[in-house]
């Protein structure tokens, strides 16, 4: 079992050494099969710790240690795998959808100049997503967590030339420091009170105020991490990478961190309840603000930014009331269709050289049909429409919320709204792109690649992801068959607010369903068949372009009087005082130099004088020793 | 011993190497430094035969003689440095020869 | 210090010799100091040279007296009075203007070896020098001093001499005509 963690663990890390030290010697095509397959190699050890962990008593998986890492008095950090049923669910995601979109990549990537350090920065991700999520102890997911973190930074910043990635990538990783941040601070708590960074501390009995604290802490870092409000603002702009990047680090992964981490502290969560319902509330919030974003976005990406940031409210939604494992589930379709979702946009961008306004895309299906039809299995899946993947994880969500108290009524609401809305930003957007006449703009530029949609690296596993998110769904339909939160029982077991009854799942799935597949035809109605005509309401549109002024806040609270600081500090106080310094220091040891020269007169006269004088002084202490 | 005591030999010699230092450190014609750098050798001299009769000890008349010869011997390369300077007409001004300033 | 002893016949005639010698010796001395002309200058260590020999014999040094004013007087005040004369007339104005920042340091150096020097004599040198000895008859004779130098202090008679050859070949090297570039 521990075999299959360090190699699920090392073949990636492994990967990106390899290229790295292969350097411009190592021809791309090497470096990109390297990364490949070193993703595919990791998911066989994932593959392999999986099935060791069903065969034990228990599945109550195992630590590995390699050695004690940190040591200071006491207090003892090692460097520690650990394999449990929730460590191994997240192994296989990450490496198998991983090991998909690196697939995907070498199509995408073909061509461009500097493929080598793409594909050593994936790989490197891989492994530190791995990392996180196999840590054995709280220290070891915060390194995961930061390495993930300098990833994203490096693949969103990619084409460094663009001044737009760059700012966005330095715009993702400050706001993921002050994540990291609040987490750190948890952390130090408690080490103070617990003396240990193992999860088996989460489970010490703190007082409330510490409790709420650390969970306050790490709802900080998991908020910044999976972007929702407050901390939201970074993962549009992060759509400036390359789309395997967004569809790996920004849809899949990386930003399903924060709900991995509540399920895996969730001990603490639940000892500081109020904190995990804040955490419940704030996916709710999200998902209906994200969904509304959505409605006016024009960027294909950005739609589907906007989506993931509302998919993972409702992974927060679940997760917050309690219901671990259908936060997991979620995340795990998830994953699935909108992988799917980006990986298909991409197809588009890449035939459309570059395009990615959706206004001009119309018709783009009777041109690259097995696009369409993929990319409508991904955006059933999204919406929740039976049977594909959605259906079976969104709904129990969204029915947990129900018997928790007046404000799961709320979330209930939001969850429901939130359907909705699901269904109609997708479905504008498979109107808006796919079906009809292909535009102008369409016929003009559309260029296939050697007769077919996409390099074969490219359409393999939109296909594979394509039948994932149709029946990936079914290993789960809560009330009826809950494998996987049998599964994850031992780890992170729901609790007991989260069970609802089945009439109270099967209401809500029908309620569900029904909204979204109205969401579905209202869409379709507004944009395929234009029967309706977009309402005006400038106000709300306003509000929605400008992401309900998040941004604008921000720049003006936190940019503004730092941009301004660090200028005042510069002008008065480096300029003429850290950088003097140097200057200064010449400048007085030549003016010593220049004192001292004065002695050298050239005289010979100054010279015996020099002897006559220290003769006289040498006599004179001579005299005095006497 | 007849005569004065070593004391005042001493301070006589003490009194011409003074004068003999004042003239090396005052004086700008090279001739007159080398003058003076005898007065003072001399003094030297002065003081070491008045010991040697002191202590009745011959090594200090001896070292007077070895002074003598040294003497001789820089004059000469002293004078011959004067004469290289006169033939190449520099001044012999000590104060004009100061190209190791600094 | 021990004033006058009996005064003896004998040695009131010392003691006026030594005044005599002593005091045309400090004379001579100011006088090579100060003199504007070289040429008096070397003219008045003549001087200063033959009150030292004097002085030297009444401390009986009688072979040190006569190589004093051999080798000194008759060798090298003549090689000076030799390059003067050949340098030529030299005006140079020592005295003119005030005295610069120069002269007093040196005044003041000189006067403080000196007095230091007058210091540690009149201290008798914390003892040495309190006892005279008795010299022979023979304290200061060629033959002694013959003896003296080539038996005991060999060393420093054969090192004298290589100086000696070494300083003639420097002056030959210096008083050569040089190669003049064309």
């Amino acid at each position: 079992m521990t075999g299959g963690a360090w190699l699920c663990l090392l073949a990636p890390l492994a990967g990106t050494i390899l290229i790295l030290l292969g350097g411009s010697w190592l021809p791309r095509v090497a470096a990109a099969w390297i990364a490949t397959t070193s993703c595919f190699v990791a998911f066989g050890g994932a593959v392999w710790a999986f099935f060791s962990l069903r065969s034990q008593e228990g599945h109550h998986g195992e630590i590995t240690t390699a050695w004690t890492w940190l040591q200071s008095g006491s207090f003892k950090v090692g460097l520690e795998l650990l394999v449990d049923p929730l460590s191994a669910m997240m192994m296989l995601i990450v490496s198998g959808v991983g090991g998909l979109i690196v697939l995907y990549s070498i199509g995408y990537m073909d061509g461009d100049d500097e493929e080598r350090r793409y594909f050593a920065y994936i790989a490197f991700f891989v492994f530190s997503m791995l990392l996180l999520v196999e840590g054995g102890n709280l220290l070891m997911l915060l390194v995961g967590w930061g390495l993930v973190g300098l990833s994203s930074y490096l693949l969103i910043g990619f084409w460094h030339e663009r001044p737009s990635a760059v700012r966005a990538a330095k715009k993702a990783f400050v706001m993921n420091a002050f994540g990291d941040a609040t987490m750190a601070l948890a952390f130090f708590i408690l080490i103070t009170h617990t003396n240990s960074l193992s999860f088996g501390a989460l489970d010490a009995h703190l007082s409330s105020t510490q409790a709420n604290l650390v969970a306050l802490g790490l709802l900080g870092g998991a908020v910044a991490k999976s972007a929702q409000i407050p901390l939201q603002t970074w993962l549009p702009d992060a759509m400036e990478g390359p789309t395997p990047v967004s569809a790996l680090i920004h849809a899949a992964t990386m930003v399903t961190a924060g709900v991995y981490l509540i399920a895996r502290t969730h001990a603490i969560f639940e000892q500081a309840r109020t904190i995990e319902l804040i955490a419940a509330g704030t996916g709710a919030l999200t998902l209906v603000v994200a969904g509304l974003i959505a409605l006016v976005q024009t960027d294909i990406k950005r739609v589907i930014a906007y989506s993931t940031m509302s998919q993972i409210g409702y992974m927060f939604l679940g997760a917050g009331v309690g219901g671990y494992a259908n936060g997991m589930f979620h995340l795990m379709t998830h994953a699935f269709f909108k992988a799917l979702l980006f990986m298909g946009a991409g197809l588009a961008i890449h035939a459309l050289a570059g395009e990615q306004d959706i206004r001009n895309m119309r018709g783009l299906g009777r041109v690259m049909p097995f696009t369409k039809w993929c990319f409508l299995a991904g955006a059933l899946a999204l919406v929740g429409v039976p049977p594909f993947a959605g259906f079976f994880s969104k709904d129990p969500i969204i029915a947990s919320t129900l018997n928790i108290g007046w404000y799961g009524y709320i979330f209930y609401a939001c969850g429901i709204a939130g359907a909705f809305l699901t269904g109609l930003y997708t479905f504008r957007l498979w109107f808006l792109v796919f079906p009809g006449e292909p535009s102008a703009f369409v016929r003009e530029h559309y260029h296939d690649h050697h007769g077919r949609e996409g390099a074969w690296t490219m359409l393999v596993p939109v296909g594979v992801l394509g039948v994932l998110a149709t029946v990936g769904g079914w290993i789960q339909w809560p009330p009826l068959w809950t494998p996987i939160t049998h599964w994850l029982a031992p780890v992170a077991p729901t609790l007991a607010v989260a069970e609802v009854s089945s009439t109270q799942e099967y209401v809500t799935s029908a309620v569900t369903v029904l909204v979204g597949v109205a969401g579905i035809a209202l869409a379709w109605a507004v944009y395929s068949e234009r029967r309706l005509a977009v309402p005006a309401a400038p106000f709300w549109r306003r509000l929605f372009e400008n992401k309900f002024y998040f941004d604008w806040l921000y720049d003006r609270v936190f940019y503004t009087p730092s941009a301004w600081l660090a200028t005042a500090l510069r002008r008065e106080f480096e300029e003429p005082v850290v950088l003097q310094t140097g200057p200064d220091l010449g400048d007085s040891t030549l003016a010593t130099g220049s004192l001292v020269r004065r002695i050298q007169t050239g005289l010979l006269r100054t010279y015996v004088l020099f002897l006559a004088a220290g003769a006289a002084g040498v006599v004179l202490a001579f005299l005095i020793a006497k | 011993m007849l005569g004065p005591d070593t004391a005042w030999y001493l301070v006589v010699a003490a009194f011409l190497f003074g004068m003999g230092a004042l003239g090396v450190l005052i004086r700008r014609n090279t001739l007159i430094v080398l003058l003076s750098l005898e007065l003072m050798l001399n003094a030297g001299n002065l003081a070491l035969i008045a010991l040697s009769r002191h202590w009745h000890n011959g090594a200090g008349q001896i070292f007077a003689l070895t002074v003598m010869a040294i003497a001789a011997s820089e004059v000469c390369v002293g004078l011959g440095l004067v004469v290289a300077l006169n033939r190449r007409e520099l001044s012999l001004d000590v104060d004009t020869l100061s190209e190791l300033r600094g | 210090m021990s004033g006058l002893v009996v005064a003896s016949a004998g040695n009131v005639l010392v003691w006026m010799v030594w005044v005599v010698a002593a005091f045309s010796c400090l004379a001579s001395g100011v006088a090579v100091v100060t003199f504007e002309n070289p040429f008096y200058s070397a003219l008045a260590l003549i001087g200063n040279l033959a009150s030292l020999a004097v002085m030297y014999l009444l401390l009986s040094a009688e072979f040190v007296a006569a190589a004093q004013v051999l080798v000194y007087a008759g060798a090298v005040v003549v090689m000076f009075l030799f390059v003067i004369a050949y340098v030529g007339p030299r005006r140079e104005t020592p005295w003119s203007g005030g005295p610069g920042w120069q002269t007093i340091c040196a005044v003041a150096a000189a006067g403080a070896l000196l007095v230091e020097i007058v210091v540690a004599v009149g201290m008798q040198a914390s003892g040495s020098l309190s006892h005279e000895s008795e010299v022979g008859a023979s304290f200061g004779t060629p033959a002694w001093i013959g003896r003296v130098f080539l038996v005991d202090h060999l060393l420093a008679f054969e090192i004298t001499s290589v100086v000696l050859l070494i300083a003639a070949v420097g002056g030959v090297i210096l008083g050569s005509h040089t190669k003049r570039a064309a």
